[in-house]
């Protein structure tokens, strides 16, 4: 049992497609898990985080990661945070940030949310 | 009219309204009614959250929109007037002049389904048949490039 969990919330299917792409290349993973804001109120998508969390992170400490900073997920996440529910929200999601989080999450708080938006961050760039 | 949209959503500020909409429409300012919100500090803050740089967000009571939206509609700047709710903004409709369309974005709490994105109950569709009858068009859009459907009994023959 790892000492971290996380709930991918997101709109449309990219939850989904994150978790699905998590695993092609990191293997099949215990301890992520994918939501959409679908069809759900600002409440019952809160509601919906907050069961996912009870039912699964079994004493864990929790994570958000949405897909954006603002919108109905990151403010559902927030509200989470609000309430202590979850340990920290990571916005802006991408596959690079996920891996990191898999793979870090024995490291300690600090450095673990550092180092995940870092590789996030990272990741990002273009070529011509 | 500098009011360039008004909307009902149950979301209010969220990635439609400011992706979707605010990119098209431009606003300088998104106006929320709602009675609670207005009273709710940390709610304020995490609607703020992640808001798109150039656009502030305000929280008004139903109250304080009565007596200040007179003055946002003839002014030139572009804006946004928020609620959760129809019966908010059948309010407004009956107690500020000049608001002529309402646009129905998420309305998810129960009743009939009417679009993917809108489920109406009886109290909601009497509210949309009044606004109507007064001559408001009520018009379901979620986002600008989705077709938009007048909803009430009129609009249903």
């Amino acid at each position: 049992m790892t000492g971290r969990c996380g709930v991918v919330v997101a709109h449309g299917r990219l939850a989904d497609g994150l978790i699905s792409a998590l695993s092609r290349v990191a293997g099949e993973q215990d301890s992520v898990w994918a939501l959409s804001n679908e069809g759900l109120s600002g409440a019952d998508l809160e509601a919906k985080i907050a069961a996912l969390i009870e039912d699964r992170c079994a004493g864990r400490d929790a994570y958000l990661l949405s897909d954006m900073e603002g919108g109905s997920c990151g403010q559902a996440c927030g509200r989470l945070l609000a309430k202590g529910t979850v340990k920290a929200v990571l916005y802006g999601v991408n596959l690079p940030l996920l891996v990191e989080f898999v793979f870090l999450r024995e490291e300690s708080f600090d450095r673990f949310v550092t180092a995940a938006v870092e590789k996030g961050r990272r990741a990002l760039g273009v070529q011509v | 009219m500098s009011v360039v949209l008004f909307r009902v959503d149950e979301r209010l500020i969220h990635g439609q309204v400011v992706v979707g909409w605010a990119r098209q429409l431009r606003p300088r300012r998104i106006i929320v009614v709602d009675d609670a919100l207005a009273e709710d500090a940390l709610e304020q803050s995490i609607y703020r959250t992640g808001m798109p740089e150039g656009i502030d967000a305000d929280f008004w009571s139903e109250a304080q929109a009565v007596r200040e939206l007179p003055a946002v509609l003839q002014s030139t700047e572009r804006a946004f007037v928020l609620t959760a709710d129809l019966a908010t903004m059948a309010h407004l409709t009956l107690r500020v002049e000049g608001i002529e369309e309402v646009n129905v974005g998420c309305i998810h709490h129960g009743g009939r389904r009417v679009l993917h994105y809108v489920r109406l109950d009886e109290g909601d569709e009497q509210l949309i048949d009044e606004m109507s009858d007064r001559g408001v068009r009520v018009v379901a859009r979620d986002v600008p490039s989705s077709t938009p459907m007048r909803l009430g009994a009129q609009a249903r023959g």
